[in-house]
């Protein structure tokens, strides 16, 4: 009884390795008779398939990954750009694939698809300048080269769902002038900004220079108005006193005059004793 | 991946083993030990020694051991952090919630651990082109989590080199398309906001799972060949803030200094005519004040205030008087040397007076002896 239940236990078992196989969610599968593809439109889950007569051979489902070391190409105006890239593609047709793809060997199907988008890559960037490559026209050359890599699922039975470069760089021996360029840019810049302030503190020193000039001169002005009024009032009170009695005055004022005139001994007068003065200088009597 | 780890303590889970013996928890060394048993009773031994049916008792232990692996390997516990996405021969059949949950035992069905609370950083380092084709160092950190398990685990061969390969791209790609002066200064958060957007675009174009949680730009500076071109840049902005400060320190210098100047000129004019009218006030005064005495006694005044006038210019002047008949003999008289001696007075003006002086008294000793012809120089 118990031997019984272990060989039917025994051959369940080797039943089971021999004619289940699993594909897993992530999988896809091709089952062979004798090496012809039977049937490849599993879903995942337990399956069976006849021993000895059928193979299964799984392949992912997933996107799969294709990555590539940075390469130049050259653009419109003949520079080189170093450009690495990736691409992100699944297995459409798993029919197709494996038998295109020498029994589905993904690294030949990554290279053959490499080859693809370097070339079509070469003819866009070809097209273009650097700055366009770099800034301006990224999506609309990857939505090409993608493109491109349509009729590979005809042909390999691979569907590609993204192109994407990751470096567009310069070669070094151009990072250099690059570099030059950015540090005369960048000179341009300091220039600009000191002779900014040059100009500006010029601007505030010839400023204040005006504004300390008026308001010299300003008070020049209103320092000689009070000084005209300092004069006119003078002037009104000496007449108002002197005209009492101008005949006085033109006396009083004369011998000042000739007093403040002649105050200095250097002043030579050359005279004749026959004026006023000089009356008792020869006689005693007076004339 | 530990998709059947074990989890610990499962005797106390144990719903089967309570209900099956009830005499507590079953031992798991005396289990193992009673499957062997059991076990090498069906394959180790030939069949003679238990023929038959066997002992009841051997057969209740199998049942029991196969009823306690079950119960252990069917309880699965998830950690609050994590998902379990259940396979059953490989297909998908649902996700596991954190805490104890329950699965077909194996082959059957497998369970597959996600991550999905751990924030996982991710940091980009590089050097890259802008648009205006100047060349800037960029440090990027990301923090994702993965946020569908399914996606996660079923959608993208190798999710983790995918993000980095997208980051990458996404960094390039915004920075490419902005210019260096703005990724340099005021663009840094738009542009970590473009980067985060772009990022999460292109991971949900591949259906990864994956959240991205934050882009942050750590550090945007220009690469090591250029920095002291552009400190300077940096140094020139401030040196532009400096002259200006210099000239409005100038300013401040001489505004207030003019405006001490103009109060002078102000307070010089006040003062002037302050002095004028005072002057003026005094002498007419004064003249007032004359005028009233002269007014009683014109003549006399008169006479009085010319001749003390006139004795103060006299004694004050040098004179040279001349009591010539009239077309008399011509008279030698050396003016010009006389003011030429006064001219050059300012210089030698002791020499000049002393010598005058003995001029002036050699003349008055000669003038009682010449009577007619009288020159006199008198100091």
């Amino acid at each position: 009884m118990v031997a019984r239940i272990s060989i039917i236990i025994v051959l369940v078992i080797l039943l089971a390795s021999t004619a289940l196989f699993r594909v897993n969610q992530w999988e896809q599968a091709i089952v062979f008779k004798f090496g012809e593809i039977q049937r490849s439109d599993y879903g995942s889950g337990l399956h069976i398939m006849i021993p000895f007569i059928n193979t299964a051979k799984k392949f992912e489902k997933r996107l799969l990954n294709l990555e590539r070391d940075a390469q130049r190409f050259l653009t419109k105006e003949k520079k080189d750009v170093l450009v690495d890239y990736f691409a992100k593609w699944r297995i459409a047709d798993v029919e197709k694939f494996y038998t295109a793809s020498s029994g589905g060997d993904i690294n030949y199907a990554n290279n053959l698809l490499g080859q693809r988008i370097n070339q079509a890559l070469r003819d866009e960037f070809g097209k273009r300048t650097v700055q366009e490559v770099v800034a301006g026209e990224r999506d609309e050359i990857l939505n090409i080269v993608t493109t491109t890599t349509t009729e590979l699922t005809e042909t390999l039975g691979i569907a590609v769902q993204d192109v994407r470069t990751k470096r567009i760089d310069l070669p070094d021996e151009v990072s250099d002038n690059v570099y030059s360029r950015m540090r005369s840019e960048r000179v341009r810049v300091a220039k600009d900004f000191r002779a900014r302030g040059e100009e500006a503190a010029e601007r505030i020193r010839a400023n204040a220079d005006r504004e300390r000039q008026v308001l010299l001169a300003n008070a020049y002005r209103e320092a000689e108005v009070i000084r005209g009024e300092g004069d006119a009032q003078a002037t009104e009170i000496y007449a108002a006193s002197f005209g009492k009695n101008e005949e006085f005055y033109a006396l009083y004022r004369s011998l000042n005059a000739y007093q403040n005139s002649f105050r200095d001994t250097n002043n030579i007068l050359l005279l004749e004793p026959d004026s006023e003065f000089f009356r008792y200088f020869n006689n005693q009597r007076g004339k | 991946m530990g998709w059947n780890e074990p989890p610990n303590n499962n005797q106390d889970k144990d719903p089967w083993g309570n209900r099956g013996n009830g005499e507590g928890p079953p031992d798991l060394d005396e289990l193992v030990k009673k499957m062997q048993k059991g076990f090498g009773g069906i394959f180790g031994k030939k069949p003679d020694k238990i023929t038959g049916q066997g002992s009841p008792m051997t057969w209740i232990f199998i049942v029991l051991a196969v009823l306690a692996w079950l119960a252990y390997d069917m309880t699965y516990a998830i950690d609050q952090q994590q998902r379990g996405v259940v396979l059953r021969f490989g297909k998908f059949v649902t996700t596991m919630n954190p805490g104890l949950n329950i699965r077909l035992p194996q082959p059957i069905e497998r369970v597959m651990k996600v991550n999905v609370g751990q924030v996982r950083p991710l940091t980009h380092r590089a050097t890259m082109l802008t648009q205006d084709e100047n060349i800037v160092d960029i440090d990027v950190a990301v923090k994702w989590r993965i946020n569908d398990p399914y996606a996660y685990l079923f959608n993208v061969y190798d999710p983790a080199s995918t993000i980095r390969q997208a980051t990458e791209s996404a960094v390039r790609e915004v920075i490419g398309k902005s210019k260096l002066d703005f990724v340099l200064t005021e663009g840094r958060s738009e542009i970590a906001q473009r980067q985060q957007e772009l990022l999460q675009g292109i991971l949900e174009d591949y259906k990864t799972g994956i959240l991205v949680v934050n882009v942050e730009m750590q550090s945007a500076k220009p690469p090591e060949q250029v920095k002291d071109a552009f400190d300077d840049a940096i140094k020139a902005r401030e040196d532009e803030q400096r002259l200006v400060n210099e000239a409005e320190a100038y300013r401040n210098d001489i505004i207030p200094r003019a405006r001490g100047q103009s109060a002078r000129l102000r307070e010089e004019a006040n003062g002037y005519k302050a002095s004028v009218i005072a002057r003026a006030e005094g002498e007419a005064t004064r003249f007032d004040k004359q005028l009233v005495e002269y007014l009683r006694a014109p003549d006399i005044t008169r006479q009085r205030l010319y001749l003390d006038a006139m004795e103060g210019v006299m004694s004050n002047t040098s004179k040279i008087l001349m009591d010539a008949d009239k077309g008399n003999s011509l008279m030698y008289l050396p003016v010009d040397q006389l003011l030429k001696r006064q001219g050059t007075a300012g210089a030698s003006a002791d020499f000049n007076r002393s010598n005058m002086q003995n001029q002036a008294s050699d003349t008055a000793r000669q003038l009682p002896d010449t009577g007619s012809n009288r020159l006199r120089g008198v100091r």
